[in-house]
This record gives structure tokens, C-alpha cells and sequence, in this order.
């Protein structure tokens, strides 16, 4: 009688609070109040940690030492002797340290502690510096020792023996870069058997988690020194710039929680962690420059950011000269992999990061384009429809999504055969308009013996365990699911042979794949998401794993359609859970957001975070996900969608159709040149995705990576860079008549649309215009374009390219330009071509960037550059000169953008005629 | 077509002028100098003192006319090439009809152009489709002028029967007002009279009454061993109830009680089965506690049911036996916390049965239904239909009357009680009764059986049917009036004092008259309500008035019924998507707004598109947006005669087209 009973009450709860369920549940969530070992760790004070660092020596080509406590604290001391703990040092070429604590391998221990694998890549072994001497010394008054071993020309690693600390520091100056336990707030909570009065289970709403090894927990502190801020540690809905959690004038706030959570309706200004976790923080300051710490770790971590003055009373020391900020680190399992990278300058840091995790992969072309979305389009004719719809009015798009309801009965891999009966078909129809479609596919398998997914994955045990080792068994869309434990590389293997052609009915080779709900969403586990005691394969607790469980499950569909296409498609997955890493294989959005002024601002500092942690390919839904967005801020968001590195607009099926031609003729317009604004930048956008493909570096940076050492950038996060050229400022306010927009640097500005130009390092009150959101490109630089239309990237493919000049004020500027195959691995074997344009001393020279040692395949292109536009040109020249072939070409003046008006000082070079491809000079005369 | 020496001249133009055309480069321009221009157009292209573009803005050359280069913002000069961002590209399509494209369709690797003219660059070859798809078009054309001419016809048929019938409910609407009138002055005089009647009758009661009072003290007197207690224990229950009106047994009177709560409370059906249910399992459960438990748990479940705001309050002092169905309440009441409503517990209930905190409640959910309500946050209603089991269909209860919440159900009853006034409310239960006035009528007036079955929507019959239910009417009238004249003379004869017999008979008669009274204000309300419809510019829609017109799709019934409401059905469930609204779009379209709420969501609305075709018939319902239906009509009553002309003005041109294609190949 019970169930009845409580449904009946529930149903009239759900009758009697329709609002209130639309609403963030923070009562669903843990605080770190709630969490034991953030409730621990954040109530110890400064100086608490008495490990010394002893038996320092060289051990293949790493420092190793041990970490013993110097005296039992007062609550040990009934127990056992605690074991001292192994710590190694390593170095690795540009700038990398790195540290790792674990408990001894060589001593007897309940468990071994989980050390993720599978996220660093290949390569990073082999750029290992073998140390081989470590010297010692007393450092300032220090009473003991320090132990210091080489790291770069520069640096130095340094491990103080007692207090236990470590850090980098400048070879000459001796100043630190970074350091660890520096206010002894180091601890590591050892594996211990279970004695009978021990009561490890933890309690959580309706939840228990056995924790069947007791506390393990991590923490430390991390300083940053000359440094005004630090930013990354995605994902939060929160500034770039992090603001401190702890310290004075703050009188409660939450630590940045770093925990994969599918959280419903997300508050656009909070610490609270969301669906991706990268522990990665980046630091910045006009004094020293750039330095980042990485914890490979993917247990549910805490961090917070500690406010000036915070450690007062504790009586500690430390360079006093140099700025620093302070930042606390914990976590509930694993061990300390720490990786220091030194910079100096941001992209450095950047780079050191993606030469540990991977660099982001090459997208294909499409991909960073246009994307269509909507949960749900309903059915075949509807998708038709739609498709006509963006061709009658000559928008471009590339891509349409289906969302869980194409499936049957939200198993995904198959097809709801009334309403898409023919599957092929309609691909096929997008694929003649050079047209892809991305279905959904999610890691909850429904229980249903029916099902040859989850007949397979029960029969052979490929599930996720719950503590007591059955298959582990929530509740997700198709009701009773079961999820897939991808940490096994055989299973992910299972996985990913899935997507063949044979084996995933109804696709085609124009179709791809988003993967939802991977934290793992489990809507009625603790928190929404599956129990801590959850059994992964090795006995994998799913507390050590958590955070990178929808990394694996990413990674095993990205290697589906690698092996779909035989190794020679890039994959398109879009994934929605994250880890260091996850720019290995595909794009990454930031979730369920709402339809608010509020969550279009907030979607900028998200990106610019994702970026800086290796994630360039990221994007907001366009529009919000949740409610309905009036039509002004719908514009809005496609104005400044138009530069999201990935570029989609999405609806929850409860809100009204939003298609771009439902709002009017003027809205449409508006809409359309949004979408064509970034089909025209396409070339510049596709050449900073390879950009980011080989460095590291985001497509779209934070005003900071450009201007280093402009402080005004610093915390600044409504406006971002694209690629080095490129400033956008969004317009977050409803009917704005003024948008603020700070223009960095000492060279000037052009505006996008009318060549108007602007002194930098000022503030400009400008004028709000309906039709775009401000966007300047930096003298200085050089930007390819393409001004033809088509239904899609596909069509492009033979139009001719326009190239933007500006100039500095020493008349010179400099861009690239790279192009492939758009879909092939093949410019892995030298099938691209790459240019460098430079223009000095009235003179434009097209480069060949492509090492020559690149490869032997050939990419061929025919493509010529119709148009080359100058702006900023002193003279007023009527011929251009073109080499080889000595012919001439006019010059003429504007206008910059086609549709646009003529504006004075910009300079049309017609028709030049020159091959993309080929080496040529343009003398303007 | 051009003239020969203009095409040479432009092509002279073209290689003596063009000297940075290169290489490759050449190859995408098209070889016909005027290509993608309107022939209308060619003289504008023609003038050799350079050519202005369309907006005004500049002046190019001819030499810069399709050279794929963009001079004109608008697109003048390039529109035979992809150059312009807003050019248009005209194919001839020889055999077929002209159309004309947006230039970024050129040389795109897509065949836009039947006559392939939009791809010229050698990368992909056209086929001439022209022949064929003007052969197929032009049949497809002359079907459908096949179907405009005959519902031409019929709508004329229509248009003209609409104005007789339109005649008919005003003329029929002025009868009834004068009879209306008429049996007032009646109704009054016979009220009159009853009073009379009913004055003499109290007196005589009270006559009687003294009477009795004297008989029975001398009875009592007698001796007095009455039960008094049962009748007391009635009497409580009776108050304890909704104001009982009957003294029926004891269980049955708690049955009607709870009934008649709910009945109060007017939700779906579904839910108040539910209640039945729930109530049944809370008597069972507390049964050992006796009756008053079950009441007094009854009376909590049927406040809160009938509360909209979640504020629950608990009686103070329950007893040890009874706090495990407590407990399960408080459980729930916690739950409600969660969802942030106003719940306050009651205080002495002891500190066991209150739980730690949330978590210890919500345990009490089951896995499943923790999953489902979290899910219901994204998904509103909808995991449960995906499920077959018993969980998802108890949840549908939930969903329905999560989307039927009471106060709009209730306002949608109001609005339409108030505008059909006095008629009955089942009217609009019951659409296919088809005319629900002529129902009214036929069931009070006592028609023929052959007019039982008036489901029958067939536009004659029911012409037919009224005309002669209106003849009956009448006829019945005047019968009527003839025989209360006689009564009324009658009674008049005979003064009081009060005949018993004749009380009766003039009771019964003013009862009847007071129904007919009603009756016939009932029709006068809906007659003037129907003349008050917009029937469109020649009233083409009078005969839809009353009707509706059905479609199954899946397992739905969708209904359409204009003027009145759209509705759609699974099952004996029904959904409201809309009240009748207005025709929009120049009666191309009818749009019924204001049906049952969405959760989550807008009030549910249709939009119903109007196109000519022979029968009624509703096709292709469709929910583009959420909760945002639109289907298609198809009715003789949009055939309209301009438009078959101009279809086959249409028909002509192709046909000439075709001809022209023919001599061209």
C-alpha cells in the first residue's frame, strides 16, 4: 500500500507546485558541509601538516623520496604507526615538473589507489629529462634542507625537507613560480583495513554509501606566485577570472566543486560543479606571467581560491616581496599526480598543458559550421521541413541533431519506425545538400531483454557493478538502465565496433554522434548520478573514477566512428561530460542552460575557461536550452553564437519552435547574417582549429593571451579574442542603446563591418546596433575570408577567398591561412596546404608554412582569392602588380563586407585571380 | 532571342576589356553574357553607357556584367554567378515554368534548375528534367482545377442554402421571442395562483398540525420507549458529511459522502478514481482503529485534494496505532519541502516518526519512483508513456491532472456555461450529438423516434431536421397555449377554497409551463448565439455550425468542431486543444485558442488550415511546436472561383511554356 499511497501524494505534489519544479535543486546536492572530507580538510588550519620529506635521492632519472610524519597528531595516536609515503619528482622537457605522492607500492595495503589512466598521451614519456644529480642546500633561514634538481635552463624544482614543501623557482633570482604545501595543509588519509567499530558509511538523502575503505582523502595547498589571478578548473557557471571562496570579507561560500553532475536548470553564478571536471589552473599576473597546476586526479574534488589575507593568523612565511594567490586543493580519493608548468607566458602554459593531455583534434569542416538543434525534431517530414525551411531562406546550416526521441523506446542504436521509417533515406537526402545529421546516443542502456545492446552487455558482464557486485541498475530515460563500464578497454572495444555501418542500423557515413548524459546521469542516484561504491572493472571504486567516466565513454564512441571509417574519417562526437583529455575526441558543450540575458553572459567565460583547459571546441546552445528566450535576446545569442568555436542551437521540447524564420522578416534577416557572419569566417575559424591541432592554443582566448601584459584584460570576460586577430563583445542587456567595449593594445582596431577605426588601449561607449555585436579585427593582422553563400561548407569547397588586410601603424600585418581536406586524416601525411600571408614595405607574399617533412600525400586546391581588401593604407594607390606573370590588377575603394556600406579608407584590390595554393607577391602601387 | 548583335558586342566587351580574367579562373563564368536575367529584363542590361545597380548605389560596366565579381550590394551586376550574397538567379527552364533562385545556388554542385542552367562550371552534369516535370506538373495542375470546379459548385450550393437558413434562425428567433413574451404574462398569472393555492394549503397544515401536537401529548403521556440514540448517530454522520440531504445506512452515506466531496472538487474522472483508491487502501490500512480514523484520514486526503496550494495540516492528536499511515503522510509532506510548498506537520507526532531529515523520507520513494520524478523535471509528462508498467500508469493519472489543473478546467466550464446559458453543460460532452440545441429540443419535446439517431452530420439532413423540428415546435406551442387558457379559466371559476385535486393539477402545470419557459429561453440563447458567428464573407461556413469533422491518427481521435472547440481523444480521455477563436488569414484559416493547459508549456491552441477540396475532411494533424496542434480542412467552402481562374490562367501559361519548350528542342 505504500507505493500507491506515496505516488498519489507525489502526484498531487507534481498538481500543486508546477513552478517550483522548474528550478535549481540545491537541496539534491551536497555542500561541502555535507561532504566529510571538504568538511575535514577545510576545517584544518595552516601549518597542520608535520610530514618531512626524508631519504631524498636519484632514482632513475627522478628525485624519489619518502614522507614520514614527524609526530603522531593528537587523534593518531591510538592508532597504528601511519606508513610514510613514496613521493617522486620528475621533469620533462618545456617546462614541465611533476609530482606524484602514493601510498608505498612496496607496502602491504587493503587497496591500491586508483591513478587514472589512459589521459596521458603517448608522447609525454618520452620527453622525460633524466635527472641526475640533486644537490642540496639551506634556502633563505631555513634550519634544514632543501633538495633542488634541474627543470629547465631557467628553473628549478625544490623540495624543502621540514616543513615538507615543494616548488619551482627562477635559477637566478631564486624567486618561486609555484609551490605546494607551502602553508602545511597537506594531507593524504591512508588506506586502512576495517576494524569492527568502524563505521564508514555515509549518508545522503536516501542514499548510502558503504565506503567500504574508509576515508583516503587528498588535500594541499597550492600557491601561485606573481600572479593577480587564476582561472580554468572548469566546469562552473562562473566568472574567468575565479573569485576567492575563502578568506576575509567573504563570509560563506562553497569551494569550486569539481564533481560531473547533470544539474537541472544550473544557476548562471555559482561554484557549483557541473558536468565536466578539469582540474587545471591557470595563473596570471603583470609580474612573473603565466604558471599552471594540473591534479590528475578524477575523484570528486574541492577547490577553493583563497582571498588575500586568509592564512593572517597563522604565522607562516613566505616570500613576502613576491604577489601571490593562494588556492586549496582536495580531494576524496586517488593519489597527488600534480603537474607544475611554468609558462612564463600564457600560450606556454597552454602548450606544456596539451604536451601532457593531448591537443585538441582536428574537426572536420562541418563540424564547425552551423548546427541545427532541437529536442526533438519529431519525425521524417518534420526534419524535411526544417531542411527546406533554412533553404527558402538562404540561411546555411550543416548539421541536424535528433535528440532521444528517434529512438525506439530510448534504446539508442535503433530507429522509432513510425515516425523515422526510413533512416537512410533521410540522411541521404541532407547528404545531397553536402548535409550531415547527428543522433544521440547515451550511456544508459535500458534493461530490456529485447535489446541486443543490453543482451550482450549482461551476458557478458560488460555493466557497471553496484557494491554488492550485480549489475548496478538506475533510472534513466528508458526507465530501468544499465551503463556500460568503459574503463575497460576490451568493452570499449565492444563499444565502438557498435557504430559500424552493419551493426548500427539505419546510419550512414554523413552521420555522428553526441553523447548525453555521461557524468553518468542516473536520475534516481545520489546527487543524479551513480553511487560512490559503484564497481568499475580492476574493483575500481566509482568514487576514484567519477570524474572521468564520461571521458572513457567519449572516447569509446569517438573510437567507434574512427573505426567505422576505417581510420580515415575524423570523427564527430559531441560529449557533454569531460576530463582532462576530452579534446582528444570531440566537442563538449555546456549543458542545459536557460533561455536568460544571464546565461548568454555567463556562456562567455565558460568557453574562454574550456579553451584555456585544452578544450577549444566548445559551445553554448544557442537560444538556451530551458524556456523561451524573447526574440531580441534569441538574436543576440546568434550574434554572439556566430564565434562559440562550436556553434548549435538547441530547445527543450517543452519550449516553442525557434527555428530562425518564426520571428519575423527582419528577424529572420537578422538571424541569417548572424549564421552567414560565421559561414564567411569559416576560413579563419577552420586555420585556428588546426592552430589549436598542433599548439594548443583555443580558437577563442580569453583578451589576456593576446595582452599579456595589459592589466585592464585581466579580468575581463565579456569580450574574447578569436584566433590573434579577432575581438568580439557580446551585448548581454536587454534593448541596450550602448555597448562598453575595452580595445587592448597599443595598435588600432577596425570594426568589422565598416572598416572604422579605433586607437587601442581605450574604452569605447559605442553605439548598440541590432544588427550585430561589436566585433574590431586588430591591425596588425590579416584575415581570410569567404563571401559566397551556400546551403552548406560542402558547396564552398571551389569559392574563392577574400583576404582582409589591416595594417598597423607600421603599415604591415600578418595572417594565415590553412586548408584541407576537410574530413581526412589524411593532412596527418602532409595533404594541406598552409599559408602565411605577410604584408611589409607595400608588399603582400603568400608563404608555404608546411614543413617540407610533413609528408607525401598532395592536397590539391584550385580555389583563388577573388578580392584583398586593405584597410588602414596610407596612400591612395589605383594598381596592384602581381608576381609571377607581372600583371596588374585595380584597386578600388570598399566596401568591406558585401551587403554593407562603402566606408571611406578601405581599399579593394578586384579580382587579383591568384591561386590559393601557389607563391605570389602583390605589389600595391 | 537577343538580338545577335548585342550578344557579340557584350562578348567583344567581355575579351578586350577583362584583361585580369586568369587561367582556371575563366572557366566558371558563364559562356551566355545575360545568363540568369529575366528576358523582361535584358533591356535593362542592354544599355551600353554602363548599368546602374537596382538600389541606386553605384554604376557598373558591361564589361562587369556576370564577370563573378560582386559590385552591386544587391546583386545586379552578378546575376548569373555565385559572386553576390543576394542575387537571383533566373532559369529559363524551357518546357516547364521559369523560376527564379537565389544566385548562391550557382555552380554549387546541386541541380537547382530543371534545365540544369545554374550549373555551367563542369563540375557536375544536369539533366534537362523541363519536359517531364511540366508534364507532371501541369497534370497535377489540372487535377486540382478538376476539384476546384466542382466545389465551385457545391460552394455555390452552400452559400445559397446558407442564406435561406439564415432567413430561417432570425424568422424562428423572432417567433420564439413574442412566445417567449407571451408565456411569461402566462407563467405569471399561474405563479399567482399557485401562491393562492399554497397559502390556503400552509393554513390548513397548521390546522392539522394542533391537531396532531394534541393527539400525540396524549400519547406520550402514555408511555415513551423510543430509540433515540440510532437516530442521533445518524444525524452526526449526516453533519459530519458534505451536508447530506439523505438518511441512507451508514456505509452507504460515507460512500456519498466521499463522492460528494469529490464531485465538489471537479477534477478528472481519473483522478478521483484515484482518491477512491487511495481511500480505499487508508481504510483498510487504519480499519483496526475503528471508523472515525478512516474519517478523520479521509477528510485529510479530500482537503488536501481539494487544496491547490500544498498546505498540509495534520490533526494533533493521533494515536500511537494510527502514526504508521502518519508517518507515511509526513513522509510525503517532506517531499513537499523539497518542491518548496508550505507544509506544517503536525507537533506531536514523536521524534521517530519524524525522520533525521529530508533523506529519511525520500527513502521512501522506490528507486524507480525517485528516477521517475527526477526525470519529470526535464520531461514534464512524458517518460511515463514510454513505459508499460504499472508505475507509468499510475503516473498518467498525475500527468492528466497535473495538466488539468481544476481552476482551469473549471474556468473553461464557466465560459462555456455562460455562453450557452441555460443549456445543458453535457452538450459539450457529447459532440456527437451533432446539433446539441436540436438534441435539447427533441429530447423535451418528444419528437419522433426517427429523429433519435441525430448524429447524422449530413449537411440536408440536418436542414431537414430542423425545419421540422421547428414546425413541430411551434405547432406544440399553440396546442399548449390552447389548453392553459382552458386551465387558467378554469381555476379562476374556482376561487378558494382549496381544492385538493386541483392544487395538484396546478402545481403540475405551473411546474410544466416553468420548463417550457426555460426551454424556449434555452433556444432563444443558442439561436442568438449561432446568428452572432462570423460565417465568413458569404456565410460559405453557416453549415458548419454544429458540426465537426474527425480524423484518427495513431491511436488519437482528433476532432475538429468549428465554432465550438478542437478537441482530441485517446481512449475516454479528451483533451481540449482549443476553443473556437476566430477565422484568420482571410478565412483561410481557423485558429481555436485557450485549450487544456500544458504542463510546463503554453495552453494548448490549434491552428486549422483551410484548402478546397470536395469533402470535409480533417488531414495531416500535426504538433510543430509543443502543445501547438495545426491540421488541414479541406472544404468545397474554400473553392472559391478567382482562384480556380487563376489556376487556370496558370495552366494556360504552361501549356504555352510547353509549347515554346517543345519548339525550342
Amino acid at each position: 500500500m505504500r507505493t500507491p499511497l506515496s505516488l498519489f501524494f507525489l502526484s498531487l505534489l507534481l498538481l500543486l507546485s508546477p513552478s517550483d519544479v522548474r528550478s535549481w535543486k540545491k537541496d539534491e546536492f551536497r555542500n561541502c558541509n555535507q561532504t566529510p572530507f571538504c568538511k575535514r580538510a577545510r576545517g584544518r588550519k595552516p601549518g597542520s601538516c608535520s610530514h618531512v620529506a626524508t631519504d631524498v635521492s636519484i632514482s632513475d632519472g627522478d628525485l624519489v623520496a619518502k614522507l614520514v610524519q614527524k609526530e603522531p597528531t593528537p587523534d593518531q595516536e591510538d592508532q597504528e604507526p601511519v606508513k610514510p609515503l613514496a613521493l617522486t619528482i620528475s621533469a620533462y622537457e618545456d617546462g614541465i615538473m611533476r609530482l606524484k605522492i602514493d601510498e608505498d607500492p612496496a607496502l602491504e595495503s587493503p587497496k591500491r589507489r586508483f591513478q587514472v589512466p589512459d589521459v596521458i598521451v603517448d608522447g609525454f614519456e618520452s620527453k622525460k629529462l633524466w635527472l641526475q644529480r640533486v644537490s642540496t642546500e639551506k634556502v633563505g633561514g631555513d634550519e634544514h634542507l632543501s633538495s633542488i634538481v634541474y627543470l629547465s635552463d631557467d628553473y628549478e624544482g625544490v623540495v624543502r625537507h621540514d616543513p615538507f614543501e615543494v616548488y619551482v623557482r627562477e635559477r637566478v633570482s631564486g624567486d618561486r613560480v609555484l609551490s605546494l604545501n607551502s602553508h602545511g595543509l597537506f594531507d593524504f588519509e591512508q588506506v586502512r583495513a576495517k576494524k569492527e567499530e568502524d563505521d564508514w558509511e555515509e549518508r545522503f538523502r536516501s542514499h548510502t554509501d558503504t565506503r567500504p575503505y574508509g576515508p583516503q582523502s587528498i588535500s594541499f595547498d597550492v600557491s601561485f606566485y606573481g600572479a593577480d589571478f587564476v582561472y580554468g578548473i572548469p566546469e562552473h557557471a562562473a566568472s574567468l577570472a575565479l573569485k576567492p571562496t575563502k578568506g576575509p570579507g567573504i563570509d560563506h561560500s562553497e569551494p569550486y566543486r569539481l564533481f560531473n553532475l547533470d544539474v537541472f536548470e544550473y544557476l548562471h553564478d555559482s561554484p557549483f560543479g557541473l558536468y565536466g571536471s578539469i582540474p587545471f589552473m591557470i595563473s596570471h599576473g603583470k609580474a612573473r606571467g603565466t604558471s599552471g597546476f594540473f591534479w590528475l586526479n578524477a575523484a570528486e574534488m574541492q577547490i577553493d581560491v583563497l582571498g588575500e589575507g586568509w592564512d593572517a593568523d597563522s604565522g607562516i612565511m613566505l616570500p613576502s616581496s613576491q604577489k601571490r594567490v593562494d588556492t586549496f586543493w582536495m580531494s576524496e580519493a586517488g593519489i597527488v599526480d600534480a603537474f607544475f608548468f611554468i609558462g612564463p607566458g600564457p600560450k606556454d602554459v597552454v602548450k606544456q598543458y596539451v604536451s601532457v593531455t593531448g591537443a585538441p583534434a582536428m574537426p572536420q569542416l562541418f563540424a564547425t559550421a552551423y548546427h541545427q538543434c532541437r529536442w526533438n525534431y519529431r519525425d521524417e517530414e518534420d526534419v524535411e521541413n526544417v531542411d527546406a525551411k533554412f533553404d527558402e531562406h538562404d540561411i546555411p546550416y550543416d548539421v541536424l541533431w535528433l535528440d532521444i526521441e528517434h529512438t525506439d523506446g530510448k534504446k539508442y542504436f535503433t530507429w522509432d519506425r513510425v515516425l523515422f521509417p526510413h533512416p537512410e533515406e533521410m540522411q541521404r537526402k541532407l547528404a545531397a545538400k553536402g548535409r550531415h545529421m547527428v543522433t544521440i546516443v547515451d550511456p544508459h542502456i535500458k534493461r530490456d531483454e529485447s535489446y541486443h545492446i543490453h543482451k550482450e552487455a549482461s551476458k557478458n558482464g560488460y555493466y557497471i557493478k553496484d557494491a554488492s557486485g550485480n549489475d548496478y541498475e538506475g533510472w534513466c530515460w528508458p526507465g530501468s538502465s544499465s551503463y556500460i563500464d568503459m574503463l575497460n578497454p576490451e568493452i570499449r572495444s565492444w563499444w565502438a565496433d557498435k557504430f559500424s555501418f552493419e551493426n548500427y542500423v539505419g546510419s550512414t557515413p554523413t552521420l555522428y554522434i553526441w553523447n548525453d548524459m555521461n557524468e553518468p546521469s542516473v536520475f534516481n542516484g545520489p546527487e543524479v548520478t551513480m553511487p560512490r561504491d559503484a564497481l568499475h572493472y580492476g574493483g575500481v571504486e566509482h568514487r576514484e573514477l567519477h570524474n572521468a567516466n564520461g571521458y572513457y565513454f567519449h572516447m569509446a564512441t569517438s573510437d567507434g566512428l574512427l573505426k567505422r571509417g576505417n581510420g580515415n574519417d575524423r570523427p564527430f562526437v559531441l560529449s557533454r561530460a569531460f576530463f582532462p583529455g576530452s579534446q582528444r575526441y570531440g566537442a563538449v558543450w555546456t549543458g542545459d542552460n536557460t533561455a536568460e540575458w544571464d546565461h548568454l553572459r555567463v556562456s562567455v567565460p565558460m568557453i574562454l575557461t574550456l579553451g584555456l583547459t585544452g578544450l577549444s571546441f566548445s559551445g553554448a546552445d544557442v537560444g538556451g536550452f530551458f524556456g523561451n528566450p524573447e526574440t531580441e535576446l534569441l538574436v543576440r545569442w546568434y550574434q554572439l553564437g556566430a564565434y562559440y568555436p562550436f556553434f548549435r542551437a538547441h530547445a527543450h521540447q517543452d519550449t516553442k519552435r525557434r527555428e530562425p524564420w518564426l520571428f519575423g522578416e527582419r528577424n529572420t534577416e537578422l538571424i541569417r547574417d548572424a549564421i552567414r557572419t560565421r559561414y564567411m569566417l569559416l576560413p579563419l575559424f577552420y586555420s585556428l582549429f588546426r592552430e589549436a591541432n598542433i599548439t594548443g592554443v583555443p580558437v577563442v582566448r580569453p583578451l589576456w593571451m593576446e595582452f599579456p601584459f595589459d592589466e585592464a584584460t585581466f579580468d575581463k570576460d565579456e569580450a574574447f579574442m578569436v584566433g590573434n586577430s579577432l575581438l568580439v563583445q557580446g551585448i548581454f542587456t536587454e534593448r541596450a542603446k550602448h555597448v562598453s567595449v575595452y580595445l587592448p593594445g597599443k595598435e588600432s582596431w577596425y570594426d568589422l563591418r565598416t572598416g572604422t577605426a579605433y586607437v587601442g588601449s581605450k574604452t569605447y561607449k559605442l553605439e548598440a546596433s541590432e544588427d550585430h555585436v561589436p566585433a574590431f579585427q586588430r591591425a596588425g593582422t590579416i584575415i581570410p575570408r569567404r563571401d559566397r553563400y551556400r546551403r552548406s561548407t560542402t558547396q564552398m569547397v571551389n569559392d574563392p577567398y577574400t583576404l582582409v588586410i589591416a595594417l598597423n601603424s607600421s603599415q604591415a600585418a600578418e595572417g594565415e591561412l590553412y586548408i584541407d581536406d576537410g574530413k581526412s586524416f589524411e593532412f596527418k601525411h602532409g595533404a594541406y596546404i598552409h599559408r602565411r600571408f605577410v604584408f611589409k614595405g607595400g608588399k603582400l607574399t603568400s608563404l608555404n608554412v608546411a614543413p617540407a617533412t610533413s609528408g607525401n600525400l598532395p592536397f590539391k586546391s584550385e580555389c583563388i582569392i577573388e578580392r584583398i581588401i586593405l584597410l588602414g593604407h596610407a596612400g591612395r594607390p589605383k594598381n596592384a602588380l602581381i608576381e609571377p606573370g607581372n600583371v596588374k590588377a585595380q584597386i578600388e575603394s570598399g566596401p568591406l563586407l558585401l551587403q554593407g556600406r562603402s566606408s571611406s579608407g578601405v581599399l579593394t584590390i578586384r579580382k587579383p585571380g591568384i591561386r590559393i595554393a601557389d607563391d605570389w607577391t602583390i605589389k600595391v602601387l | 532571342m537577343n538580338s545577335p548583335f548585342v550578344f557579340v558586342s557584350i562578348v567583344a566587351l567581355v575579351l578586350l576589356s577583362d584583361d585580369s580574367v586568369r587561367g582556371s579562373y575563366s572557366t566558371s563564368l558563364p559562356k551566355e553574357p545575360f545568363l540568369g536575367i529575366p528576358p523582361e529584363d535584358v533591356k535593362y542590361y542592354s544599355s551600353s553607357h554602363g548599368i546602374k545597380c537596382k538600389d541606386g548605389s553605384r554604376k557598373f560596366t558591361t564589361a562587369q556584367l556576370n564577370d563573378d565579381f560582386c559590385d552591386c550590394p544587391d546583386g545586379t551586376d552578378e546575376p548569373g554567378t555565385s559572386a553576390c550574397p543576394n542575387g537571383k538567379f533566373y532559369c529559363r527552364n524551357a518546357g516547364h515554368v521559369p523560376v527564379i533562385i537565389f544566385s548562391s545556388r550557382v555552380n554549387d554542385g546541386i541541380c537547382d534548375c530543371c534545365d540544369g542552367s545554374d550549373e555551367y562550371d563542369n563540375k557536375v552534369k544536369c539533366l534537362n528534367t523541363c519536359r517531364e516535370a511540366g508534364k507532371a506538373a501541369g497534370d497535377e495542375l489540372k487535377k486540382k482545377i478538376a476539384v476546384y470546379q466542382e466545389g465551385v459548385a457545391i460552394r455555390k450550393q452552400e452559400v445559397e442554402e446558407a442564406k435561406v437558413a439564415l432567413a430561417k434562425d432570425k424568422e424562428e428567433l423572432s417567433k420564439l421571442k413574442s412566445e417567449e413574451k407571451e408565456l411569461k404574462v402566462q407563467f405569471e398569472l399561474l405563479k399567482e395562483r399557485k401562491e393562492q393555492i399554497e397559502k390556503a394549503e400552509e393554513k390548513e397544515r397548521l390546522r392539522k398540525e394542533k391537531e396532531e401536537t394534541e393527539k400525540r401529548e396524549a400519547e406520550e403521556k402514555a408511555g415513551k420507549e423510543t430509540s433515540e440514540t440510532a437516530e442521533e448517530i445518524n444525524h452526526e454522520r449526516i453533519e459530519k458529511g458534505s451536508g447530506g440531504e439523505s438518511d441512507t445506512s451508514t456505509t452507504e452515506s460515507m460512500h456519498d459522502e466521499r463522492i460528494g466531496l469529490v464531485d465538489d472538487y471537479p477534477s478528472d474522472q481519473d483522478l478521483e478514481e484515484d482518491l477512491a483508491a487511495e481511500h480505499d487502501h487508508l481504510s483498510t490500512a487504519v480499519q483496526d482503529q475503528g471508523n472515525t480514523h478512516a474519517v478523520e484520514e479521509k477528510d485529510e486526503l479530500v482537503t488536501l485534494a481539494s487544496e491547490e496550494e500544498s498546505i498540509v495540516s495534520s490533526e494533533p492528536n493521533v494515536d500511537a496505532e494510527s502514526k504508521h499511515a502518519v508517518e507515511e503522510k509526513d513522509e510525503l509532506v517532506t517531499l513537499a519541502s523539497e518542491e518548496e510548498s508550505i507544509v506544517s506537520s503536525e507537533p506531536n507526532v514523536d521524534a521517530e516518526s519524524k525522520g533525521d531529515d529530508a533523506s529519511e523520507n525520500a527513502d521512501e520513494l522506490s528507486k524507480e519512483e525517485l528516477g521517475q520524478l527526477v526525470a519529470s523535471r526535464w520531461t514534464g509528462e512524458k517518460t511515463e508513456k514510454e513505459s508499460g508498467e504499472d508505475f507509468a500508469r499510475d503516473n498518467n493519472h498525475e500527468e492528466q491532472s497535473r495538466e488539468t489543473p481544476k481552476d482551469t478546467s473549471d474556468g473553461i466550464d464557466d465560459i462555456y456555461a455562460l455562453e450557452t446559458a441555460d443549456s445543458e453543460k453535457y452538450e459539450y460532452d457529447n459532440v456527437e450529438d451533432g446539433f446539441d440545441e436540436d438534441s435539447t429540443v427533441k429530447e423535451h419535446y418528444d419528437f419522433s423516434s426517427h429523429y433519435e439517431d441525430g448524429s447524422d452530420s449530413d449537411s440536408d439532413d440536418e436542414l431537414d431536421f430542423e425545419d421540422l423540428a421547428i414546425q413541430k415546435f411551434f405547432s406544440w406551442v399553440e396546442k399548449m397555449k390552447k389548453m392553459w387558457r382552458g386551465i387558467l379559466q378554469a381555476i379562476n371559476i374556482f376561487q378558494p377554497p382549496v381544492d385538493i385535486s386541483e392544487a395538484a393539477q396546478v402545481r403540475k402545470e405551473y411546474d410544466e409551463l416553468s420548463t417550457k419557459l426555460s426551454k424556449i429561453q434555452s433556444r432563444i440563447s443558442s439561436l442568438s448565439q449561432k446568428l452572432k458567428q462570423d460565417f465568413g464573407s458569404e456565410k460559405e461556413f453557416y453549415s458548419y455550425y454544429g458540426r465537426c469533422f474527425e480524423s484518427k491518427q495513431n491511436k488519437y481521435i482528433y476532432k475538429v468542431c468549428p465554432f465550438k472547440e478542437a478537441s482530441q481523444q485517446e481512449g475516454h480521455s479528451t483533451t481540449r486543444l482549443g476553443k473556437w477563436d476566430k477565422f484568420d488569414d482571410s478565412y483561410k484559416v481557423m485558429i481555436f485558442s485557450v485549450g487544456d493547459k500544458c504542463w510546463n508549456g503554453p495552453d494548448r491552441s490549434m491552428k486549422v488550415k483551410l484548402r478546397c477540396g470536395l469533402k470535409n475532411e480533417v488531414a495531416d494533424v500535426d504538433e510543430p511546436s509543443r502543445c501547438e496542434y495545426e491540421a488541414l480542412l479541406s472544404t468545397p467552402a474554400l473553392c472559391k472561383e478567382d482562384k480556380l481562374k487563376e489556376l487556370q490562367d496558370k495552366l494556360d501559361m504552361m501549356s504555352r511554356e510547353r509549347m515554346e519548350g517543345h519548339d525550342e528542342l
